[in-house]
């Protein structure tokens, strides 16, 4: 896990390599399938602009431009926290998105329009699971 | 070939603040009333496993209910009427506990319940300390804030999905994954905002911190939490447990549904709970002609047609 324990890991090519295995998941095209829509996730102060379509992931990008519009919702949280995330099992707090940005504990913040967010919920949380197998 | 789980269902009418609530309840066993209480927006096939369970339905008689709104049991007649939305608040839970035992005759029953039915178990002990004999509160704190959220019932969202999604990471990683979607099921399945009401007791109307002083410790409370429990950390119960006079603590690798998300951990982690419930219960303890705590013996055993695994697996206390 120490490869996913620095900064550098979660770089373009690891959300790449992420989102590539996203698109071959066979239930996301089923339980996404009214997915669409734009959200950024952030790790430390990098913002990665990931646009969904029908569950699949369409564009990833690092940074956000003019021309991106804004986003629907962003997922931001510390380096260190996404590796825990992404450990194949995860620690206690750690292991769901809605645990890491829960009032109580605060590790992941919610931002922009959320109802996009509670919407796709279950897609969502299927999608950045697949993050553990990276 | 036929097979059938031991599980027995039947329908009772319950009064409560002047209303008849039909209610549905699952039972099987003999020996010292273990009345059920499920979580939040969900029922009691919560508890199919002990329902099932030799070594306990041989000591316990188990029962499980579904509160008014949830599972079998309907709501009041009248609800469509309602000019709020559905809440449960501490003295409906409270006096609707014990007037379903009240109903079916039970006398000194024990109470285990989870989530929000563990949080109960804390106003039970303030309220009705001599109703009962101990009380077995899971993923139980004083106080669990955070979850009476509108996205938990708001039109432009599936309700069944997002409050199955919201509380699926309360489960553990490793418990089994077939019992893991299907408590995610059970939540499914709920009435349109029966979880987020029943969140209004769990993280509103039921803040315990200024009261649990005023627990005598005649009934004994044995708390057990799951470490991945993110509404009710194990710190949580720790902080509460240590307020609460003749109250023992247990903290496992578990979640916060153990009893349907890995039912065979939660069976090692209760057994010794169990064992001294009915040790401490002298006067109901060897019915049947036996004493103490009777173990099923492994050939009688039914567990239908969902075999559980096989493996013991080690619990980390």
């Amino acid at each position: 896990m120490s490869r996913l324990g620095s900064r550098k890991s979660f770089d373009l090519e690891w959300i790449e390599k992420w989102a590539r295995r996203v698109n071959e998941d066979r239930i996301l095209p089923v339980i996404g399938r009214f997915f669409n829509g734009r959200f950024v996730l952030g790790v430390d102060e990098t913002e990665y602009l990931i646009e969904v379509r029908g569950g699949k992931i369409s564009r990833i990008a690092e940074g956000l431009q003019p021309n991106d519009f804004g986003f629907d919702f962003g997922l931001k949280a510390p380096a260190s926290a996404w590796a825990k995330f992404c450990q194949p099992i995860p620690p206690p707090m750690f292991n769901d998105i809605w645990a890491m940005a829960h009032p109580l504990h605060k590790q992941l913040t919610i931002e922009g329009n959320t109802l996009p967010f509670w919407q796709n919920l279950r897609a969502l949380t299927r999608m950045l699971s697949l993050m553990r197998e990276v | 070939m036929n097979t059938h789980d031991p599980i027995v269902g039947r329908y009772v009418y319950v009064q409560c603040e002047g209303k008849t609530y039909r209610t549905y309840y699952e039972e099987h066993g003999e020996g010292i009333p273990l009345v059920c209480l499920h979580t939040a927006g969900t029922d009691g096939r919560q508890y199919r496993h002990q329902l099932c369970d030799p070594d306990i339905t041989q000591n316990f008689r188990v029962i499980a209910f579904d509160m008014p709104w949830h599972g079998k049991s309907i709501p009041p007649s009248d609800f469509y009427l309602m000019e709020d939305e559905y809440k449960l608040t501490t003295k409906f839970y409270v006096e609707f506990i014990v007037a379903f035992c009240r109903a079916l005759d039970l006398r000194k029953p024990v109470v285990m319940g989870q989530s929000m039915g563990g949080n109960v178990c804390l106003a039970l002990a303030l309220r009705y300390e001599n109703e009962f004999s101990a009380l077995i509160a899971l993923e139980a704190c004083d106080h669990s804030p955070g979850w009476w959220i509108d996205p938990l019932h708001h039109p432009h969202i599936h309700g069944g999905e997002v409050v199955a999604t919201a509380v699926f990471g309360l489960m553990s990683p490793e418990s089994p994954d077939e019992y893991r979607w299907e408590t995610w099921w059970y939540y499914a399945q709920g009435g349109p905002g029966i979880f987020k009401g029943d969140l209004y007791f769990y993280s509103v109307d039921s803040d315990f911190r200024d009261q649990l002083h005023k627990i005598s410790g005649k009934l004994p409370i044995y708390f057990l939490t799951g470490e991945y429990d993110f509404a009710c950390t194990p710190e949580m119960t720790e902080r509460t447990a240590e307020r609460v006079k003749n109250s023992e603590c247990i903290i496992f690798s578990g979640g916060h549904f153990p009893t349907s998300e890995d039912p065979v951990k939660f069976k090692d982690v209760v057994t010794p709970v169990l064992k001294k419930i009915v040790t401490n219960d002298p006067e109901r303890r060897g019915q049947g002609g036996q004493t103490g705590f009777r173990q099923a013996n492994p050939e009688s055993r039914s567990m239908g047609r969902n075999e559980r695994p096989a493996g013991r697996r080690v619990i980390d206390l």
